[in-house]
């Protein structure tokens, strides 16, 4: 939990401000430093897991393993009993907790699978596209999953570069602040220098008045100057209320640099995610990549049966 | 007097300044380092801070190592964390390593002016 600046200071009172040992920092400087870092960053984490319905975190020494384990059982449909069954079988289970799916016909193509799998789920539609239109969905998803992935399209440096954008736009904002600051200390100088002279037409007046009280004149200057030096007051209030909403805006422009921590702090869980999902995933075995069939049978329309081998032999025969 | 402002985020550098200013203190007694290691450098070099603020997260140096090299060095220095880092502990380590007082992110100017005063004044 955050702590208010008044438990700071309550805190600030009862502990003991004398600083380390200086022994003790020049000692390992660099092992502190990426220890104090690493366990922030740790931390940070924690907090955010910790967030997630769900999710305890009694056992703060287990590994992120556990942690990943902790995830995935939070979220509904998904079960870990059996994790020594085949992936087939898991994606069956999943599958199988989806409303709407059902696996009657098991034998069918795999093509076929996916149809009646997507059909089941609500919201999705068949419409049956045209092939322009399938041409152009496949164009679409490439633009959005392109393969290779390019460092452009990891979300990591997509975050990265949303915080850095945010910063640059966030330092022109500030400009503009500082650019109506300094306007309005030029119209509070101006505004001095018309107080000023105000305030020596009044006293003018005001002596004139006084010797020459038949002069209607005189006597009719001396209140419109008067007025006038209120409408002076005024303007500098205007002028020093503007101000105050200006550092108001600049005292909030502070939640740009907290919101870049939050995405920092994101950034830093997919990072531990992506190394987790890579240990997973990575193959230790030190056998050699096989070569994958390209058409195998039930695949679908492309495949041929007995009667096709037969006429394309009988072609090369000829 | 002369203050070191230290922080990654031009921003805030611009929101501490803007503060320090309305205290008073001219444009030109005031430095910024966007990390910890530029900030060491000028306060090496430059030798006459009246005061160090500082962020804890930074890239290359971050606030924690900041205040404990400053530390080593100069152990009269006022130094104020202004962080993000809300949490007791964080509070605790950084009171450890030597910081005189700490503020929290979102804060008021009228924090920073009331801690600025006290150590000042102290």
């Amino acid at each position: 939990m955050s702590m208010s600046q008044e438990e700071i200071e309550a805190l600030m009172n009862g502990a003991d401000s004398e600083p380390e040992e200086v022994t003790e920092v020049s000692d390992t400087p660099e092992q502190s430093e990426s220890s104090s870092e690493d366990s922030l960053i740790e931390d940070n984490i924690d907090d955010i897991l910790a967030g997630i319905d769900g999710m305890t975190d009694d056992e703060p020494e287990v590994s992120a393993e556990a942690n990943i384990d902790d995830i995935l059982a939070g979220i509904d449909g998904i079960t870990d009993e059996e994790p020594e069954e085949a992936s087939e079988d898991n994606i069956d289970d999943i599958l199988a907790g989806i409303e709407g799916i059902t696996d009657d016909d098991p034998i069918d193509g795999t093509g076929d699978n996916f149809d009646d799998i997507l059909a089941g789920i609500e919201g999705i539609e068949d419409d049956s596209p045209s092939s322009d239109e399938e041409e152009e969905s496949a164009i679409s998803t490439a633009d959005k999953y392109p393969m290779p992935i390019e460092a452009e399209h990891k979300v990591v440096n997509q975050l990265n570069e949303v915080a850095e954008d945010s910063e640059e736009k966030a330092s022109q904002i500030f400009d503009v602040l500082s650019f109506i600051l300094d306007e309005n200390g030029e119209i509070e100088n101006y505004n001095k220098e018309i107080k000023n002279f105000i305030e020596k037409q009044i006293e003018l007046l005001e002596s004139l008045t006084t010797k020459f009280p038949n002069v209607e004149i005189f006597k009719e200057n001396f209140e419109l100057a008067d007025n006038l030096l209120t409408v002076s007051q005024n303007l500098s209030e205007k002028v020093n209320g503007e101000n105050n909403k200006v550092f108001e805006a600049m005292e909030l422009m502070q939640y740009h640099d907290i919101n870049r921590q939050k995405i920092e702090r994101v950034m830093a869980v997919i990072r531990k995610l992506s190394s987790y999902l890579n240990g997973i995933f990575e193959d230790d075995s030190d056998k050699p990549e096989v070569q994958i069939a390209k058409h195998i049978s039930g695949d679908g329309s492309d495949t041929v049966d007995a009667d096709d081998i037969d006429a394309l032999i009988s072609e090369f025969s000829d | 007097m002369r203050i070191l402002i230290v922080d990654d985020s031009t921003t805030m550098r611009r929101i501490i300044g803007n503060v320090v200013q309305q205290l008073g203190v001219a444009k030109d007694d005031f430095d910024e380092a966007e990390d910890g290691v530029v900030a060491w450098k000028l306060f090496q070099e430059k030798n006459n801070y009246d005061v160090v603020l500082t962020d804890w997260n930074m890239p290359n140096m971050n606030g924690l190592e900041l205040v404990k090299t400053i530390r080593a060095k100069d152990k009269k220095i006022p130094i104020v964390m202004i962080t993000t880092e809300g949490g007791k502990g964080e509070v605790i380590t950084a009171l450890k390593a030597g910081v005189n007082n700490y503020i929290v992110k979102p804060f008021s100017a009228d924090v920073l002016k009331e801690k600025l005063d006290g150590l000042v004044k102290g």
